[in-house]
């Protein structure tokens, strides 16, 4: 076991002494910085904002209300677009709270899209991290040492999750300085208003950040899998990453492709995104949170056994 | 037989249906240099790849102080060190991150063997800096360095002096020799070239087409007396030609230097009719080895690359 943890220190640190990993976290740095800076412009000028910080909250809703009410009346094309926003302050009137002001809490809820972004960098690094070995030519020298190959392959499929995680505590951690620093912070367990599958409810932002993040950690776990997969089977990290890549952003469109058959429901991206169990409109007919939970520990076993298969059986021969 | 490092039973290597390898059967002993010759395509790197395990077998077995590479895999590669084709290191680490980096993965490796073993291939001022920017020379001295890291009983080295300048050729020399010899290692060199490697080998194994082809003893070969090619400067030249001719019954060809096929025994022979019939000698040089004669007859020299 001990040397199976010296083999994540050797993998941990093959990635990060890289230039191009730093890189990547100044990427994500940059981003998170930039988006804070656009919001920042924007959210003054919303009603919720104004609500949050006048004593007259509630006039300021209605009248949001009425003005919307008012768009949707003037104009076809407006018809039902403030609806959800509408409903919303009704929330807040009905049950008498006033909105929490727009903090740090709400803004690292907010940038979970950035998760998509982490997955594309796990992915590449996933890609990378068995191809890089045989393109560099060093994978020879790996592999004649007095540990299974197995154990090999394990140490650096862990080093691929440990840099999801790494990576994906770096967003949020960063986002809460960032947002902290613009938006300041309001109380530890700030709670908001938003639309579920059983209606509006007053929710811990916490919670939401818990599950808005966690729910896309399942395509970034698969995804970053399969590029290992493809990665360990053609031993090159282009071919990887440009097929997960794809798959990840084509994905919808698969599943729409083929939805007119039944046996779409087994294709992987018809099972990767959770949210439609919270939202409760499952994309098939006779899907259930089970059911997706199995499709995808099928779909994870094949991948990984396909990866160690390829990875343990076949020769290390020349170029 | 405790004196035999590692055991080849009778290697095959199928690929398609193609055999690379068709069996090859020898024994390398501690404390013995065995130099592992033969033309480009003959085997030599699927040899070397499946006795450190990273090809598998087709048939046969490789055994490595007893431990089979098939069936006990760790117990044998612990024992080997080797370098496979390039000594290929990650560019973006130093030349220590690299060492560090492979003795994380052996068993006993401390920070005080890394240290000697710099010191022992003599990269102490370079071992700082980024592997990238090593030159081919350096790059073969790290290679050598983590692959003596763990001390093993058996060193494979492919090409070891490829990129080396002529000193750096005679250093690992040295060194290899004082392995051998001193701390009974079994070091098996390939190369095909026979004369960067014949002055460091107790035997020469030959390979060609996948099949061994001969296994010559590095001494007994030079002492055996047959026809070797000779180079002589003298003058005047005319004379010494028909000296040749008529005492010996030698041809001779060459306008300013002389070539001659002569038997070892009779050189000094030769030498001695010249000095008494006033030819002034200025060089006498074999040209050939009778080991390279040898192997040349044996691989056919058109199949060289």
């Amino acid at each position: 076991m001990s040397n199976f943890f010296q083999l994540l220190m050797n993998e941990q640190f093959k990635l990060y002494i890289r230039k191009s990993t730093w890189i990547m976290y100044i990427l994500m740095a940059v981003l998170i910085v930039g988006v804070a800076f656009l919001s920042n412009f924007g959210v003054e000028n919303t009603p919720t904002y104004q609500a949050a910080h006048d004593d007259d909250w509630r006039q300021t809703l209605q009248d949001d209300n009425a003005s919307m009410q008012k768009k949707m009346e003037q104009d076809e094309m407006m018809q039902g677009a403030y609806t959800g926003q509408i409903e919303k302050n009704n929330y807040y009137l009905d049950n008498d709270i006033q909105p929490a002001p727009y903090d740090t809490w709400q803004f690292v809820m907010e940038n979970k899209f950035l998760l998509s972004l982490v997955s594309l960098l796990t992915i590449i690094v996933a890609a990378g991290i068995v191809a890089n070995e045989f393109k560099w030519g060093t994978i020879k020298l790996l592999l004649i040492r007095p540990i299974t190959r197995t154990k090999i392959l394990a140490s650096k499929y862990v080093s691929v999750l440990l840099f999801a995680l790494f990576t994906l505590l770096f967003v949020l951690i960063f986002s809460w300085i960032i947002g902290a620093i613009f938006f300041g912070i309001n109380g530890m367990d700030p709670h908001i208003v938003v639309n579920q599958s059983d209606g509006y409810a007053y929710v811990s932002v916490i919670g939401q950040i818990v599950q808005g993040y966690g729910l896309q950690l399942v395509t970034l776990v698969m995804m970053a899998t399969f590029a290992f997969m493809i990665s360990a089977i053609f031993r090159q990290s282009s071919l990887a990453i440009g097929i997960a890549i794809f798959l990840m952003l084509s994905g919808n469109a698969i599943v729409g492709f083929f939805s007119d058959y039944n046996w779409a429901k087994y294709i992987l991206f018809a099972n990767t995104n959770m949210n439609q169990y919270i939202n409760g409109s499952p994309m098939f007919d006779g899907m259930s949170l089970g059911f997706s939970i199995t499709v995808l520990a099928v779909y994870y076993v094949i991948f990984l056994t396909v990866s160690w298969v390829f990875f343990t059986k076949r020769d290390v021969a020349g170029h | 037989m405790s004196d035999t490092a590692m055991e080849l039973i009778d290697v095959k290597k199928v690929i398609g249906n193609k055999d690379i390898i068709k069996g090859l059967t020898f024994n390398i002993h501690k404390g013995e240099v065995f130099g592992f010759i033969g033309p480009n395509g003959a085997g030599k790197t699927t040899t070397i790849r499946m006795m450190v395990g990273l090809m598998g077998l087709s048939g046969g077995d490789v055994r490595i102080l007893g431990n089979s590479i098939k069936s006990d895999f760790k117990d044998a590669i612990r024992e080997v060190g080797a370098i496979v084709e390039n000594p290929e290191m990650y560019p973006f680490m130093t030349g220590k991150q690299n060492l560090t980096h492979y003795a994380r993965m052996m068993p006993k490796v401390t920070k005080e063997r890394i240290q000697e073993v710099v010191k022992l291939v003599g990269l102490e001022k370079a071992i700082n800096e980024k592997a990238g920017k090593y030159s081919l020379g350096m790059r073969q001295r790290l290679g050598i360095a983590q692959a003596i890291l763990h001390q093993p009983s058996v060193l494979i080295l492919d090409e070891p002096t490829n990129g080396l300048d002529p000193a750096g050729i005679r250093e690992i020399r040295q060194y290899i020799r004082k392995l051998a010899e001193e701390e009974n290692v079994a070091v098996i060199i390939s190369s095909h070239l026979l004369s960067e490697i014949e002055l460091m080998c107790d035997r020469i194994g030959l390979i060609k087409n996948g099949e061994m082809v001969a296994i010559q003893d590095v001494n007994a070969a030079t002492e055996q007396t047959t026809v070797v090619e000779v180079q002589l400067e003298v003058t005047p030249i005319q004379e010494a030609v028909n000296i040749l001719t008529e005492d010996f019954g030698i041809k001779a060809s060459g306008r300013d230097t002389l070539l001659i096929q002569a038997e070892r025994d009779r050189i000094p022979d030769i030498i001695e009719t010249f000095v008494k019939q006033n030819i002034r000698i200025y060089q006498v040089t074999v040209t050939t080895s009778t080991l390279e004669d040898k192997f040349f007859d044996l691989i056919g020299e058109n199949t060289i690359e």
